[in-house]
């Protein structure tokens, strides 16, 4: 019983751990492929005089340089034309560009402080993710006319996911074919009902689970 | 009790737990909302992302109100200069904070603010406590409020649980918050320079 007991204890603490971690900051930004990403990296001012780098985070952790601003212009050099950097030292943000982006783009990218340390001071992270456009590339038959309207549109607001917002528009990025204007209201308003069902209903489930399960775990050792 | 049936119980419990302490809707302290202090309507379109994950802390640098009625003129004073003399879409802080101990509603949790530069103003809520804080620091019932209006954003989703505060002076070359409420924000928990 009391190892039981201790291994319950050390499972609170592990499940503890995992949603501490998981609140760790990273931004996300969801693009389609061909846009341009216009990202802020912010620091306050005790940064304000050191130069910033733009890097990729490979799987396994190891990270690759894109970009890094220079140390009189506050700009980036041009490595390759993709990623451009601007340091607002006065507003306390990096900007940064990629343009043009591609699904292999997707993955986990950060602003750091340059010269990179072996232990990297770390400002910002942020998450991309490319998705594949509307078919620009006309495929034979299979796309009439109707289908490519449907895809235009945004998907209904119940489909939404609820820990999810829906992609908001960042300066200086368009979005074909998004319709916003007037359901947007209304498409606030339903998924905001829904952030409160889902989650309620999902404590009820939770609740009769737990108790289904003390109910035949007490019946099973009065029974035994 | 068979061992494996008490882990499994023990399993959900925890489970249990941590839901219960994620889905507790825990109502927030009473803000002063627009239409009480007769607010002249916002035309700010730019919506934030939530949850934010920093708050930026600043002063008024105008006069002080210790009382209701003085602070709503107050905020009305500070929303006129931003938007008639400023020619901004609205006051440009999110809440404010008077020296009555309430929370005055400024662009609220949704809109961007206008409070601290391009990059700042999109990634945080922008509080700020009206008057001037170099010489002075504000009353204990103004940082309550203050306290009292982040955990309500924690709360309400619109504040990450490990939000950072930040000074005013932290993010843009300027004095705010003063001196005197600049010492005292250091010493809040979630502050980080």
């Amino acid at each position: 019983m009391r190892k039981a007991k201790l291994w319950g204890l050390l499972g609170m603490l592990f499940v503890s751990e995992l949603q501490a971690a998981a609140g760790q900051a990273e931004e996300k930004k969801i693009l389609t492929e061909g846009e341009t990403l216009n990202y802020h990296c912010v620091y306050t001012r005790k940064h304000s005089q050191s130069q910033k780098a733009w890097q990729r985070v490979m799987d396994g952790g190891k990270a690759e340089t894109l970009a890094f601003t220079e140390k009189t212009s506050k700009n980036s050099q041009e490595l390759g034309g993709r990623y451009f950097l601007e340091d607002n030292t006065t507003q306390g943000a990096v900007h940064v560009r990629m343009t043009n982006v591609q699904m292999s783009d997707s993955g986990l990218y950060r602003c750091v402080i340059y010269p990179i340390l072996s232990n990297p001071e770390v400002l910002e992270s942020l998450r991309l993710v490319v998705t594949k456009g509307p078919s620009d590339s006309p495929s034979p038959d299979k796309n009439p006319p109707r289908d490519k309207a449907q895809t235009t549109t945004f998907p209904p607001a119940t489909k939404a996911p609820v820990t999810q917002p829906p992609p908001k528009s960042t300066a200086g990025v368009s979005r074909p074919g998004l319709e916003v204007n007037p359901t947007h209201v209304t498409d606030v308003t339903r998924i905001s009902v829904f952030s409160i069902v889902i989650p309620v209903a999902c404590a009820l489930v939770t609740k009769s689970l737990v108790l289904t399960v003390l109910f035949a775990v007490t019946q099973k050792s009065f029974g035994s | 009790m068979s061992s494996p049936c008490a882990l499994l119980a023990w399993t959900f419990l925890t489970l249990l737990g941590l839901g219960v302490a994620q889905e507790d809707l825990t109502p927030c302290s009473p803000i002063v909302p627009r239409r009480e202090w007769r607010a002249l309507p916002s035309t700010c379109k730019q919506r934030l992302d939530l949850p934010v994950r920093c708050v930026v802390v600043s002063h008024t640098a105008g006069s002080p109100c210790d009382t209701p009625a003085s602070c709503m003129r107050q905020v009305q004073n500070v929303q006129h200069y931003h938007v008639r003399t400023r020619g901004w879409c609205d006051v440009t802080y999110n809440f404010l904070i008077g020296e009555d101990g309430l929370v005055y509603e400024g662009r609220g949790w949704d809109i961007q603010g206008a409070h601290a530069g391009g990059g700042w103003n999109s990634k945080s809520i922008g509080i700020s406590f009206m008057g001037n804080y170099m010489d002075r620091a504000p009353p204990q019932r103004a940082l309550r409020a203050a306290q009292s209006l982040l955990a309500c954003g924690v709360a309400r989703g619109a504040l990450s649980p490990n939000y950072e505060v930040k000074g005013h002076r932290d993010v843009q070359q300027t004095l705010s918050p003063g001196d005197q409420l600049y010492e005292i924000i250091q010493t809040w928990p979630h502050y980080r320079y």
